[in-house]
């Protein structure tokens, strides 16, 4: 039931703007949505299930979306390369969790800064195979005779692994590993090792999985944008994603669908305000920077858990059944 | 048969008609215009004046009746020079609101994401703010540029520097990324047509500001003349570095340090440096009549002082204004794109180049002019360097 409401919420906003905006730019939006739902589901896995705060889940994405642009500039078909770009999500993962064996919170979410902010050095650096900041033309995902290079197969796409990758996250969090991360989360000595569980490899696997998930988000992300360089995948990004899943509501899968609406979305729908208005008030420079900031703000005020808390918390209430 | 003549004359008027409203962006009263542009990213400074120019020289169009009786609109996105955000504006420019043309998209990550995305749904691609070789090369009937990469005008830059000058020992202080390894080729090509090689050369990373490691560096291979592949503040951390430590070396900047707040922030300690300029910039003082009046106009319009990002985007839409009157009151593209592609211009107020393009360079200059900052403003030394 999680899913159904930002789902219903999802089709019903593509219906309308299809409608009223043209196809291609309303399923242009989707796409990206879901994409970015997708590494939002990474972040709720490490953030909301596991509790810890990582400031590099974009230099995950990072990692995916090149290993997924270098090999389809070579021919090497989506199936092959992108199960390698969740790989190499995934190892970056697991490198970046290493410090959180010694360090928690605030110490141990600088480590992850650092991790990005290397990731993203090496990207500019390592020129013979980046092309630095130059950065790389990524072209249209296909295999064989199939391609995705409209607004309407990308979104088929997207839509397809979100899907896929949802069940699987839905799996994790009611299964053991779920109930092992939301004891980290709690209190690691006394909820977690006092029940036996290994706090060190319940996170080693948040950050595995997060990763991987973000390796696919940014594998699709270079396919669907087309272009990409190291500045894309900059701090602001990883702030930008962690903002999502805070939005959305860090704790549940809905939150991250949540968010990718809002942080994709509302700059978009705030373009669409700003043209009407009147006169010169539309030129304004950063106008719709302080309005999508007023939005986030009066959101975390008013919805301090997400947006699918606000949204699912008066069902569970019913129901008298607890979220994650 | 006149009647059968008559009848094939109004088929071929209406499918004309037809094939005019058909065209996106164009109706009978106006022609709508989109641009992506960073207002507020880590480039809004320029985004800014190049949006007020364009905007200027669109209205001043419109003040004089329009092109052939259209009045032109102009639907400005930001995208905060992020790529992703460029997409979905460059989408929203595309279906919902129709333009006809994209005009000077902003930023080489956004214009190489959006790029495609335009010239497939089939609309020109004008002069975007992009060195990259693919907005014009190889040749596509919808690219059409104005900005040449850096290696154009370094080359020549460089080369008449050295011969003008007699420098014997040339050095350059690039920024570590693709920007500076252009410059680099472009000074190594200039220098190699004369002759001579680079002695030595010292990069730093972007964002850096002390530049003393880098200038001892160069000061210890008695380097005669420094090319600095900077951009503002780095350009005026280096000069005030060698000039701190009393070495009063010739320096050259790329067109990345021509800009009025290089001599506004460096003061005396950048007096002397020399820079590479596309277009002067529109300095009040000492201005001729027509530019003297365009900047009472851009003041009276906007509150500020223009600066050369604003005459860019001035001429930017100018160029646009051009072609479409060239293009006749049928506008259509393939009109449009034949018309730029005759479009010969000549010497504005501004001191522009002379913009020329062809059915095969779509490219309308690649020339760059020496310039000098001297008692706190740039003066312009030469002419186009070819």
């Amino acid at each position: 039931m999680s899913l159904l409401r930002p789902a219903l919420l999802s089709v019903a906003m593509i219906a309308i703007a299809v409608g009223v905006l043209g196809a291609d730019y309303a399923l242009g939006q989707a796409t990206l949505v879901t994409t970015y739902a997708i590494a939002g589901l990474g972040l709720v896995i490490i953030v909301g299930q596991a509790g810890q705060i990582t400031l590099g889940q974009g230099a995950l994405v990072a990692l995916g979306a090149y290993v997924e642009a270098l090999l389809a500039v070579r021919g090497v078909p989506p199936l092959l390369s992108m199960p390698l770009a969740v790989l190499l999500g995934a190892a970056g993962g697991a490198l970046a969790s290493v410090p959180a064996w010694r360090l928690g919170g605030l110490y141990f979410a600088m480590s992850t800064l650092a991790f990005a902010l290397i990731v993203e050095e090496m990207l500019v650096r390592w020129t013979s195979l980046t092309r630095g900041g130059a950065g790389l033309s990524v072209p249209a995902m296909a295999w064989g005779g199939l391609k995705a290079d409209t607004p309407l197969e990308q979104v088929v796409v997207s839509v397809g692994v979100l899907s896929l990758v949802w069940l699987a996250c839905a799996r994790w969090m009611r299964g053991r590993l779920g109930r092992a991360w939301r004891a980290v989360r709690e209190d690691e000595i006394a909820a977690a090792e006092a029940c036996g569980i290994d706090v060190g490899a319940a996170k080693l696997h948040a950050f595995v999985l997060g990763g991987g998930l973000a390796g696919l988000a940014g594998a699709l992300y270079a396919h669907w944008i087309g272009f990409i360089s190291p500045e894309q995948f900059g701090l602001t990004f990883s702030f930008e994603l962690l903002m999502l899943v805070f939005i959305g509501g860090a704790r549940r899968l809905s939150g991250a669908l949540w968010g990718a609406l809002v942080i994709v979305s509302l700059p978009q729908l705030i373009a669409l305000v700003r043209d009407a208005l009147p006169g010169d008030s539309s030129r304004s420079a950063g106008l719709e920077t302080m309005l999508f900031g007023a939005v986030i703000v009066l959101a975390v005020l008013l919805r301090p858990q997400g947006l699918a808390s606000a949204a699912e918390g008066g069902r569970r209430r019913g129901r008298g059944r607890a979220p994650y | 048969m006149p009647v059968f003549r008559a009848f094939v004359a109004l088929v071929i008027a209406l499918s004309a008609l037809v094939a005019a409203a058909a065209t996106p962006g164009v109706s009978d009263r106006e022609i709508v215009l989109g641009s992506i542009q960073d207002l507020s990213g880590p480039a809004a400074m320029l985004g800014s004046p190049v949006r007020d120019g364009m905007l200027l020289r669109l209205e001043e169009a419109n003040e004089a009746g329009g092109v052939h009786g259209r009045k032109l609109r102009m639907v400005l996105e930001d995208s905060g020079y992020d790529p992703k955000r460029g997409v979905l504006a460059a989408r929203k420019l595309l279906d919902h609101d129709q333009v006809f043309a994209f005009l000077a998209n902003f930023g080489t990550p956004v214009v190489m994401a959006t790029m495609p995305l335009i010239v497939e749904a089939g609309r020109p691609h004008l002069f975007p703010f992009s060195p990259h070789e693919s907005t014009y090369s190889p040749l596509h009937p919808l690219k059409f540029q104005i900005f040449a990469p850096y290696q154009r005008y370094m080359d020549a830059a460089t080369r008449y520097m050295v011969q003008s000058r007699g420098y014997r020992r040339t050095c350059l202080l690039y920024q570590d990324d693709d920007y500076g390894l252009e410059v680099l080729k472009g000074v190594e090509a200039g220098l190699a047509r004369v002759g001579q090689a680079l002695v030595e050369k010292t990069s730093y990373k972007r964002g850096a500001t002390d530049f003393s490691s880098q200038i001892a560096r160069l000061r210890a291979a008695d380097c005669d003349f420094v090319v600095l592949a900077t951009v503002v503040r780095e350009t005026i951390a280096a000069m005030s570095e060698a000039r701190k430590t009393g070495w009063m070396v010739d320096m050259l900047v790329t067109a990345s340090g021509y800009s009025a707040q290089t001599h506004e922030l460096g003061g005396m300690a950048v007096d002397g440096l020399y820079a590479v300029s596309v277009l002067p910039h529109p300095y009040a003082a000492g201005a001729n009549r027509a530019l003297a009046d365009w900047i009472k106009r851009y003041r009276a319009r906007f509150g500020v002082d223009p600066n050369v990002w604003s005459a860019m985007g001035y001429s930017i839409a100018d160029l646009f204004v051009r072609g479409a009157r060239a293009a006749g009151r049928e506008l259509t593209v393939a009109r449009f794109v034949s018309a730029l592609e005759h479009l010969e211009t000549t010497r504005d107020f501004f001191g522009s180049p002379e913009y020329h393009f062809s059915g095969e360079d779509h490219l309308g200059n690649r020339y760059g002019r020496l310039a000098q900052i001297r008692d706190g403003r740039w003066v312009i030394l030469t002419d186009y360097l070819k």
